[in-house]
């Protein structure tokens, strides 16, 4: 049974992830890639890891998608205006980024995520924040770079879409 | 793999009777939350209608019209679904049928006592409010897909209001999980069941409504922000940009765009009833089930009194008491539980 649901959500996340990057209008474009974030959402709920799930949702769905969506709407070419070259070297270039590290995942996978405490769905509250905010803070305080990757990033899109236009 | 099913009828009987499926389907599923927004919808009317001196909804039925919004169920359902020729169909159509089925979602989260849960997640707040985090998403393309001023500036306003919202939102909850040491929303009513003695044998119900208070004062308001409920409701502003978002929507479309907001009352009430008012909690003779309907009642008829009372707030003044005032408070309020929790201990 997690056999199937783990190829259905995979294949939501690959196939949003090759809508985001092929569809004709970036407004489905954002769209797909909300969708792809949500294949991976469910993924991590499917590895027990609710708490990074809940926060894909929340920060990737809520936040960077959000974001773009925005800069697109308010900067982003008008409604049909025509698709931007070099779709299918970025799709190529997509899969083979996605092959290489599924391939590194699961090679890595056995060794690398054995650890000695597994968090349980039980797992004390205090004891996680813990380690998050003081064992891992600098990590972290990285990890909260990707909003501002998020802006750049829209902007660039849509800022481009529209020079080529 | 999965086997091969021998029974399909026995199978099929047997979901239909387990107990999940009847939580889904009836209580407190689907069944029930069509039956309460319609409720929700009858008691909005009937409280501003009385607020302001007027009757309301009158003649469907002996009791005041409670069937009124009935009616007009009914009426939706057979209107014609006219899409603007310029839309962009899939969207128009996908956003506020999507949004209805998120908000439908979020009552799934909500204990209404231990056993009448839907899905008791270790992490139910955060995936509450996670949930709530899609809907600006889905404003903004309901707005965006009309291909119409009004729906696009409504779309527009609403993912401003709603993302400046959030952040406090968040905030002023987690003074909650930081008082019951948990993100389970089982876990937090629990936590709210030990009562406290002020003097003399005299005590109150352990309620995180007086702990938390200026929390709970902020989790209301930008709760009611989210919801998009007057005095907070730009995206629908009817007399600035005609109903906003919801401007095109025709017959069914609409009453899932209007139903998806009072689905979000609902869920926020009930939300705001587990939090700060101890859920389930009450007096014994009472039983469980019918403390929180009381609770969820009284907090949403207080929302509704925000509607018929107060005048709509600018987008400039709403903006700036988001990213100022309420955050700024959301953070006292951390502040302060911090020294609640942590201040005996010293």
């Amino acid at each position: 049974m997690p056999d199937i649901a783990f190829f259905g959500f995979a294949a939501v996340t690959v196939l949003g992830a090759i809508l985001a990057l092929e569809s004709r209008d970036l407004v489905y474009g954002a769209v797909s890639l909300g969708v792809s974030f949500l294949g991976v959402a469910s993924l991590f709920f499917l590895l027990d890891a609710a708490y990074i799930g809940v926060f894909q949702i929340a920060v990737y769905i809520g936040a960077v998608v959000i974001l773009i969506l925005f800069t697109v709407m308010l900067v982003g070419p008008a409604k049909g205006e025509g698709p931007t070259e070099f779709r299918r070297t970025a799709l190529f270039i997509g899969i083979l980024v996605a092959m290489m590290l599924g391939v590194g995942g699961a090679l890595a996978s056995p060794s690398a995520f054995s650890t000695n405490q597994p968090c349980t769905p039980e797992c004390d509250l205090a004891q996680f924040s813990q380690s998050l905010l003081v064992t891992y803070s600098v990590q972290l305080a990285v990890l909260s770079l990707v909003f501002a990757a998020a802006v750049i990033g829209a902007l660039t899109l849509a800022k481009s879409e529209r020079g080529t236009a | 793999m999965a086997d091969p099913i021998s029974d399909p009828i026995g199978f099929s009987l047997e979901i239909m009777t387990s107990p999940l499926f009847f939580k889904v389907a009836v209580f407190p599923g689907l069944t029930s939350i069509g039956i309460i927004i319609a409720l929700f919808i009858w008691l909005d009317r009937k409280i501003t209608a009385r607020v302001q001196l007027r009757v309301g909804p009158l003649y469907a039925s002996p009791l005041g019209g409670v069937l009124q919004s009935f009616a007009d169920l009914i009426k939706f359902a057979f209107k014609e679904l006219f899409i603007p020729r310029n839309a962009d169909k899939f969207f128009f159509v996908a956003a506020p049928v999507l949004a209805l089925i998120g908000g439908a979602g979020l009552v799934g989260l909500i204990p209404f006592t231990p056993e009448w849960q839907i899905s008791n997640l270790e992490l139910g707040l955060p995936a509450f409010l996670a949930f709530v985090t899609l809907s600006p998403m889905l404003i903004l393309l309901a707005g965006w897909s009309a291909n119409s001023k009004y729906p696009f500036i409504g779309g527009l306003r609403s993912l401003f209001q709603q993302t400046a919202y959030e952040i406090p939102l968040w905030l002023s909850a987690i003074g909650v999980v930081m008082m019951a040491g948990t993100m389970n929303l089982i876990g937090i009513v629990q936590a709210q069941s030990k009562p406290w003695v002020i003097f003399l044998g005299l005590s109150i119900p352990g309620w995180y409504i007086i702990p938390q208070a200026l929390g709970a004062l902020l989790f209301f308001i930008t709760a009611t922000a989210e919801m998009e409920r007057i005095p907070f409701d730009l995206p629908e502003a009817e007399p600035e940009i005609i109903m906003g978002w919801q401007a095109e929507y025709p017959g069914f479309l609409f009453m899932s765009a209007a139903g998806a907001s009072f689905v979000r009352l609902y869920a926020f009430s009930a939300l705001f009833s587990v939090l700060y008012l101890g859920g389930w909690m009450g007096p014994a003779p009472v039983p469980a089930l019918l403390w929180t309907a009381i609770k969820i009642i009284i907090v949403s008829s207080l929302i509704i009194l925000l509607r018929a009372t107060f005048p709509r707030v600018r987008i400039d003044q709403l903006l700036r008491a988001g990213w100022t005032y309420l955050l700024g408070l959301a953070f006292l309020n951390i502040v302060i539980t911090y020294l609640l929790v942590v201040g005996p201990r010293i």
